[in-house]
């Protein structure tokens, strides 16, 4: 159990920059993700934590020690690689005690230790097979117990479940955060799956062309992204996007609507590209200042997402109540609450209120 | 794998005709040519013909000299398949290193595979050559009476060298393309898993290069058994004294030179039998211990 701690991280291949400067603090047994889009350098910096890449500029930090120049095996880190990495020649009990044998631990603690993460994964009938012998779930779970028999100072998970199928997945998500909870350990979890990250982070780092964009809660990040980048990350369907125009207050929308906006300095003004979450707009309020021409209707039961375009031009995808009858071809008016509305600058994609 | 049934026979049979004639031809028919003709003695002149049973087999294995070409291919095969294997399995596990100029190592370390064993040999009898020989004079100069030609130690040393240098390449590009194809991230997670680069090796790579090493083990004692001919006839004629005999040089040497077409084929019948019985050993035992 340990802190980890990123200074200022930088990585650069030849003059090639990836990762611009990255600063998080990991507190004791919290579960940190990191999530961005593929080639943003999350599995890059996760390396780096591990070990398994050099830092050009920063300094990492587990449990208050600079372990910059040391070897992976130093670093008394475990982690989960997205395709197992299960050693195919040794059996399932073999695997999860390579790490052991390797630091020369005695023989019946090995076992002692193997047995319980095989008692506590459900591996215990499976120890004398060999991977190919397990299924993609059962996989998963050896190379857990690869990582628990050591009692590491910290988890690193580099997209653990992507190989998995959608349900397993769902499952394995739930099984993962409750065994972190359990044993307590600081873990980093790097996904490109938003909704694995919301569900399984304590914190979230998202993270686009080598900057994190934003760290918080799945929560704040939810209710206030930082950027047009974490707002259209964050949240299924994705946030919608209009162009409008931000002056005293009130942002005027392509075809004349205006919404009063609250947050922004009075004094605010100029190109904005304003963020509604398609969960946020309600149907038939008073004064509806959104006209949407309904061009599909995904029925999900207890909901329903409309997808259709705007009087004023631009398109808009809504949520709403499952039981409420819409017609393809018809306007909808839609209201939005203050609130819940996102003011973005146009052209440093930076929130505004 | 998709498996295609067929209604009739006619076109199966069709498909794998050439496949069957080719084998046939090449490898039946003259295989059945030798053991026919190791029950038979011929006169010097080739006249008369009489049918034996097994006397060429008797003859052979009251002959010292049979003997001795046995125990010549066991030291020569054992050496090259140790050597080759050996110094190709660690030529490889260096150009699996990411270092500069990786490319134009691997191309040169292909060439010798390029060079005809007969070539092979003579360029190896040159530099040893104890009157000529570039290196044959640095081993001189270090006060070592090398003399290959009259020397059967030698002799072997020199003919072990060719053929292991020919072979390396072969060996070294199945390595090499056995290293490759372990996932980079088995290495990684050992790396976490507190193992060093020795430990590494010997625990997960090597293991997982093991049906490699085992069909090159294979593919080697079947390439010193049969193609080390040219080599052996172009550096030593397999002597001296006997000292290179290998057994394929000793079919050669009684049939074609020695006239003893018989006998010879006798010693043919006798090396295809060892070499499938090897070939057979190394499937049942060795194959157990291989990690697929």
């Amino acid at each position: 159990m340990a802190t980890v701690e990123l200074k200022g991280v930088r990585k650069s291949y030849g003059t090639t920059r990836v990762i611009h400067g990255i600063d998080l603090e990991i507190a004791d047994g919290e579960l940190v993700v990191i999530v961005g889009p593929s080639g943003c350098g999350k599995s890059t910096l996760l390396r780096m934590v591990a070990g398994l890449e050099a830092i050009t500029e920063g300094t990492i930090a587990i449990d208050g020690a600079v372990v910059n120049q040391r070897e992976p095996k130093d670093r008394d880190i475990a982690m989960v690689f997205q395709n197992y990495a299960l050693y195919p020649h040794m059996s399932v009990y073999d695997n999860m005690a390579y790490g052991l044998r390797n630091r020369g631990m005695a023989k019946d603690e090995i076992d002692r230790r193997v047995r319980a993460a095989a008692q506590t994964l459900e591996l215990a009938a499976l120890l004398d097979r060999k991977p190919r012998q397990l299924s993609g779930g059962q996989r998963q779970r050896v190379a857990m117990g690869r990582a628990i028999v050591r009692e590491p100072k910290a988890f690193l998970f580099d997209e653990p479940l992507s190989n998995l199928d959608a349900k397993l997945r769902v499952q394995m998500r739930v099984e993962i955060k409750k065994l972190q909870r359990q044993l307590g350990v600081t873990s980093l979890y790097v996904t490109h799956d938003q909704v694995e990250a919301m569900t399984m982070a304590d914190r979230l780092v998202v993270m686009n062309a080598g900057v994190a964009e934003q760290i918080g809660t799945p929560m704040e990040l939810y209710a206030r992204p930082a950027s047009v980048f974490v707002a259209g990350f964050i949240g299924s369907p994705s946030m919608n996007f209009l162009p409008g125009r931000l002056a005293g207050g009130v942002v005027g929308l392509a075809g004349g609507t205006s919404i009063p906006v609250n947050g922004a300095a009075p004094s605010a003004a100029g190109e904005v590209t304003v963020g509604i979450r398609p969960e946020h707009v309600e149907p038939g309020a008073p004064g509806a200042p959104l006209k949407l021409k309904v061009e599909l209707i995904e029925r999900l039961g207890s909901e329903s997402l409309i997808y259709g375009r705007l009087e004023g031009g631009g398109e808009l995808t809504a949520r709403i109540d499952g039981e409420r009858e819409i017609a393809t071809g018809a306007t909808l008016a839609l209201g939005v609450t203050t609130r819940h509305l996102h003011l973005f600058d146009r052209a440093s994609g930076k929130r505004l209120n | 794998m998709r498996k295609v049934i067929f209604k009739g026979t006619a076109l199966p049979l069709l498909l794998i005709a050439p496949q069957i004639a080719v084998t046939m031809i090449f490898f039946y028919w003259p295989a059945l040519q030798a053991v026919w003709q190791s029950f038979l003695i011929q006169d010097a002149f080739g006249t008369t013909t009489q049918f034996v049973w097994f006397e060429n087999y008797q003859y052979l294995f009251k002959d010292p000299s049979y003997y001795n070409s046995m125990a010549v291919t066991a030291v020569f095969s054992t050496a090259v398949a140790v050597l080759s294997l050996g110094l190709a399995l660690l030529l490889a596990v260096m150009a699996d290193k990411q270092i500069k100029g990786a490319g134009t190592y691997k191309v040169l370390l292909m060439w010798p595979y390029a060079v005809a064993p007969a070539v092979a040999g003579v360029l190896w009898l040159f530099m040893f050559q104890p009157s000529l020989g570039v290196l044959a004079q640095v081993l001189r100069n270090l006060g070592l009476d090398w003399n290959p030609l009259l020397d059967g130690t030698h002799a072997m040393v020199l003919v072990v060298l060719a053929a292991s240098w020919k072979q390396i390449s072969y060996n070294f590009l199945f390595f090499l393309a056995g290293l490759q194809s372990i996932p980079k991230s088995l290495i990684e997670a050992a790396a976490i898993d507190g193992a060093g680069p020795r430990r590494r090796f010997w625990t997960v790579v090597f293991p997982l290069l093991s049906p490699t090493a085992f069909f090159l083990l294979v593919v080697n004692i079947v390439y010193v058994f049969f193609d080390t001919f040219g080599i052996v006839d172009a550096v030593t004629h397999g002597g001296p004294a006997k000292a290179t005999e290998t057994m394929v040089y000793k079919v050669f040497q009684d049939g074609r030179l020695g006239g003893d077409l018989g006998g010879s084929a006798a010693q043919s019948v006798i090396l295809m039998a060892i070499v499938i019985g090897l070939t057979a050993i190394q499937f049942k035992y060795i194959e157990r211990r291989v990690h697929y």
